[in-house]
């Protein structure tokens, strides 16, 4: 077997060298959060000014580390000092920080979040003490905004493939051993044991046999799976190889949301080298064993990240699930052996055989074990991507790496698990995170999209939300979904416009358990979720709508009317600016009014207003 | 000359009710050649029956008419009651007042019209009527049955086994028709094949039933219990006592091939060269086209901005993809468009952190702003407005993508100026 061992000297060198820089060099997170943020513009910026100015200083585009609110992020290392992670950094931030730290002595301190190596910097913690750090443990994200996700020698030489040949070492029998051993679950929602997934399918007969990445990251809410992939993408193929190997498949497949399109370029330019060094293709390292991969993108349907649905969308069919059994990993793909992972799950293996299951298991719960990564975002102050050991509480995510609710609201709830999910509301918020755990709460883990609601929140107009996404996204297979879904919609618009009837809570729940009885699919199965979940913790808002017809959090039109406080608004005129029918008036700095003539209740007073001086008549 | 007798029966109420029948009655009166007319209770009681009997003795009537119910209900009591009295049965005849009249009208007084209408149809029917005799004649005591698909076959087993002799005719070489087809039935899913073999090799068993195969009835003659029917055999040319039905044959048949090619429109047909040469590029991609048809449109549709006709069409001919299938994904899936979208496409992500954070508010001002509504395009052609359900950024909600660049944390306030940055100009208001 060939061991690749000049390529990882290599990869060595050029790390090494990159970390011992003569000259100064600057890492800009450049995945799609920090490209919205404005990442394009200051690498633009920066470039110019190097150029302009010939500056002695190298630019890395990295990935995502996370912390998406401070977005830009800029990671400034000068030879001899430690890494310094500046956050929010503009165009004009950019250029201070060349002029006063790179070129200067003074390093910004307060636009810094802290440093990231050993070392120190004047008046700058450390950065894995940055509240929105603590508690983390980066497993899955440990190389998200630390390597060059487009540079293979960066991975090689943070030992990116070393999992995969010590399980050509060890053998398809021993890997797989290995992954029981670790007790990880699939991070896609459902929590199946992956070994025993990837067993079933070792064991079907049929050839060939395939493996499938699902990337189709559907959740509204959950965005881990992007920046995985765009931060780190030869973590997921090197999980894919290893599953192939253990599997006995030969071709691999990745379904992209087509909503992803720098994901889906990183991972191509990934497969590209990876098969340029004989990782991907034929007799891979002269190890007899073969295995390559295809990207597929997807082209907009929430179901397609059911496993039925995908697999039909991978063979160029619409997304229509078909019943179970028989099982992907008796007949999937084109009728043979198939075993799916999603993203998150793949980009765990490596580790996990890197490093022995032993490790992976150590961290976690008694049933769940080892990280999890979550989008936490909503009304919350540090929205970001946190990777927790699982068993953390939701109080320690939300309120400790989060930040708590914004302005001066309160905690209503969070939403997990997307559309199928359901509310953790504040009472519940000690429970530790663990797939069986939040299954008793009536919520799941879903892929982990973590979205914090506060007061201005109204569950009514969540319920009504998910419902109108799922009746855009149904397929249209089953009744019990196409119209039972569509029929509970419109109970809750009539219940947001004021028109709710006795009854209608009631029927709303004998609906969502046909609805959950009788369809095909885990979409249909869970699509009333959203509905039975906020009943459960929040049926007293229904009521409110229903009987004294308001809306307590401000949110449904029909039953809302803003007025502003004279004596907490200071006339900063920002709900002037915004208002869409000019139904606010009043000179600057004094109190404002809002004419209720004009006013439609869009609410952008309410939300704008930085001293919550709007009120809910 | 004709001496008839009408007699209206009410029914109970299921006539009275809705037409008025005494003055039905009445009108019957006035008919020509009406001799009597009569209205009674139920004309079906013995009474009602001897009414009418009296009435032909005594008038010496020549034909009847009851305007009751259905012939098929009472005629046949009326007939025998008139033959008892030496009329003949035929010149008797049920003119249907209840189920053609009451029970469908609520109008009375158009009822009770129609009633006289039909009556005087009938009386006028009647006096053309001649006495019939009633005949026996021999009955040939076999069957055809036409078709032999599951409905046939199971006819032709069914009278077989009563005894009597089938001639079974097929229009094709064997005999099972669309069951034979099916995989599965509906409701049950019972399997087709275990339902219909069986009875395919009784029909081949029974003694009683003559099988016509690969045969066409071109002609039927006669009448009930004695057609004549001509069947034509099409030549066969193959020995049928020495033919196992391997179907080798019919697999290996040039002819046979060639005959059912389907007539396929010129490749290039009403398409325009430009679109064939863009298609013929994107198809170069792919090695496999039917399992990558989506990417193959996604690819159209960087192209053109959204999925032609002329384009699917072209596809449909090249790859063999029917143009059904292409449709149905394009339909499916969000992300295909089959009407021509603007040079900038302006999408509002509604996922569930953007929800939370004011994104219906975000597109209804872009919507008002631009005065279009959600997958519509100005008229300049500039902005075509979509919404999407999660962008993946929802750490910067709400975001709103532009062309593929994300705007993060957009305000209502803020989208003129995104918007300027695409070129839009907004249109100056006079105060």
């Amino acid at each position: 077997m060939r061991t690749l061992r000049k390529n990882y000297s290599e990869a060595a060198d050029q790390w090494e060298a990159l970390q011992t820089s003569s000259v100064p060099v600057l890492y800009v997170g450049a995945a799609t959060c920090g490209r919205a943020a404005g990442a394009g513009e200051v690498i633009e910026r920066l470039q110019t000014e190097i150029r302009d100015r010939q500056i002695a200083a190298q630019v890395v585009e990295v990935g995502c580390l996370g912390l998406c609110c401070l977005e830009p992020l800029v990671v400034v290392h000068k030879p001899g000092s430690p890494q310094v992670c500046y956050g929010r950094v503009d165009t004009d931030r950019i250029v201070h920080i060349l002029d006063r730290y790179v070129l200067g002595d003074d390093p910004c301190a307060e636009w810094a979040l802290g440093t990231m190596t050993p070392g120190e910097v004047d008046s700058i913690g450390k950065f894995s003490e940055h509240p929105m750090m603590t508690g983390q443990v980066r497993h899955v994200l440990r190389n998200c905004g630390v390597i060059d996700p487009k540079d293979m020698s960066h991975y090689l030489a943070r030992d990116g493939y070393r999992g995969f040949m010590k399980a050509l070492e060890l053998g398809p029998d021993k890997t797989l051993k290995e992954v029981k051993k670790a007790g990880l679950r699939g991070r896609g929602g459902a929590g199946f044991p992956t070994w025993q997934k990837w067993q079933f399918c070792r064991t079907a007969s049929g050839e060939p046999k395939y493996v499938i990445c699902n990337a189709d990251e559907g959740d509204p809410g959950a965005f881990m799976d992007r920046s995985i992939m765009e931060g780190d993408p030869y973590s997921v193929l090197e999980g894919m190889a290893i599953g192939a190997y253990v599997i006995g498949a030969e071709s691999g497949y990745i379904y992209v949301r087509g909503e992803y399109p720098l994901a889906i370029r990183n991972l191509s330019i990934a497969i590209e080298q990876s098969r340029a060094l004989g990782l991907l293709g034929d007799n891979i390292l002269d190890s007899g064993f073969s295995f390559d991969l295809e990207i597929v993108r997807g082209a907009g349907a929430f179901v397609c990240g059911e496993e039925t649905a995908l697999i039909a969308s991978v063979q160029g069919d619409i997304g229509s699930p078909r019943q179970r059994p028989p099982y992907p990993a008796q007949a999937g793909l084109w009728g043979k052996p198939t075993n799916i992972n999603n993203v998150e799950t793949w980009s765990n293996v490596p580790a996990i055989i890197l490093r022995g299951g032993k490790q992976f298991s150590g961290i976690g719960t008694k049933q769940s074990k080892g990280t999890k990564v979550f989008s936490l975002v909503g009304k919350v102050r540090n929205t970001g991507l946190v990777e927790v050991p699982m068993g953390t509480t939701m109080r320690e995510i939300v309120y400790d790496i989060g930040g708590g609710p914004q302005k001066k609201r309160t905690f209503k709830a969070v939403q997990s698990g997307g559309p199928s999910g359901g509310c953790i509301p504040a009472p519940l918020l000690d429970l530790p995170i663990d797939f069986d755990k939040l299954q008793e709460a009536g919520a799941m883990m879903g892929s982990g999209g973590l979205i914090v609601m506060d007061d201005h929140t109204c569950m009514v107009d969540v319920a009504k939300y998910f419902l109108a996404f799922l009746v855009d996204e149904s397929c249209g297979k089953c009744t019990a979904c196409r119209e039972g879904v569509a029929q509970m919609h419109n109970i809750l618009v009539r219940i947001c416009q004021g028109e709710g009837r006795d009854g209608d809570i009631e029927l709303l729940e004998q609906l969502g358990t046909y609805v959950k009885d009788t369809s095909l699919c885990q979409l249909g199965g869970t699509a009333p979720n959203p509905v039975l979940s906020t009943l459960r913790y929040f049926r007293d808002e229904y009521e409110a709508h229903i009987h004294d017809k308001t809306c307590r959090a401000g949110v449904c039109k029909s039953l809302v009317r803003f007025a502003i406080d004279p004596d907490t608004c200071k006339g900063c005129g920002l709900c002037v600016r915004d208002c869409p029918t000019d139904a606010i008036s009043g000179e600057k700095k004094e109190p404002h009014h809002i004419d209720a003539d004009l006013c439609v209740q869009c609410g952008v007073c309410y939300e704008d207003c930085p001293f919550d001086a709007v009120l809910v008549e | 000359m004709s001496r008839m007798g009408v007699f209206v029966c009410w029914c109970g109420a299921n006539i009275a009710e809705n037409v008025d029948c005494d003055e039905v009655a009445r009108y019957a009166g006035t008919l020509p050649g009406v001799v009597i007319a009569r209205s009674y209770k139920y004309m079906c009681s013995d009474p009602g029956q001897k009414i009418v009997t009296d009435a032909i003795e005594d008038l010496n009537l020549t034909g009847v008419v009851v305007a009751s119910c259905s012939p098929r209900m009472h005629e046949p009591t009326f007939r025998k009651a008139a033959t008892t009295v030496g009329l003949n049965a035929y010149m008797l005849e049920m003119a249907n007042i209840r189920e053609h009249c009451s029970w469908v009208h609520n109008n009375r007084h158009e009822a009770t019209e129609k009633a006289k209408d039909l009556i005087r149809i009938l009386v006028e029917k009647v006096k053309r009527n001649v006495p019939l005799k009633e005949i026996e004649v021999p009955v040939t005591q076999r069957v055809m049955v036409i078709g032999a698909g599951i409905a046939g076959i199971q006819a032709a087993l069914d009278v077989a086994s009563a005894g009597y002799e089938v001639a079974l005719v097929e229009r094709k070489p064997s005999i099972g028709g669309y069951m034979s087809l099916l995989d599965e039935t509906f409701p049950t899913l019972d399997c087709s094949q275990c339902i219909l073999t069986p009875r395919m090799v009784d029909v081949m068993q029974s003694d009683k039933i003559t099988l016509h195969s690969f045969s066409e009835v071109e002609q039927v003659d006669g009448y009930i219990g004695n057609f004549k029917v001509k069947i034509r055999k099409k030549p066969r040319s193959v020995d049928m006592t020495k033919c196992t039905g391997c179907g080798d044959c019919w697999n290996n048949c040039m002819a046979r091939n060639k005959i059912t090619e389907p007539v396929r429109p010129a490749l290039d047909d009403g398409i325009s060269e430009d679109v064939m040469i863009k298609v013929d590029a994107i198809l170069e991609r792919y090695t496999d086209q039917a399992g990558m048809v989506i990417g193959i449109l996604q690819d159209i549709q960087d192209e053109f901005n959204y999925l032609p006709e002329e384009a699917l069409t072209y596809l449909s001919r090249k790859s063999d993809i029917p143009l059904s299938r292409l449709y149905g994904v394009a339909r499916f899936y969000n992300a295909f468009s089959l009407t021509p979208r603007g040079k900038h496409i302006i999408r509002v992500c509604l996922g569930t952190a953007c929800h939370l954070k004011g994104g219906p508010r975000i597109a209804e001002a872009i919507a008002h702003e631009l005065g279009i509504e959600s997958g519509e395009t100005t008229e300049d052609g500039l902005f075509t407005l979509e919404r999407v359900n999660c962008l993946g950024c929802c750490a910067l909600a709400p975001v709103v993508e532009v062309n593929g660049t994300v705007h993060a944390g957009v305000t209502v306030g803020k989208i003129p100026s995104i918007l300027a940055q695409y070129g839009y100009e907004r249109e100056c208001i006079q105060v």
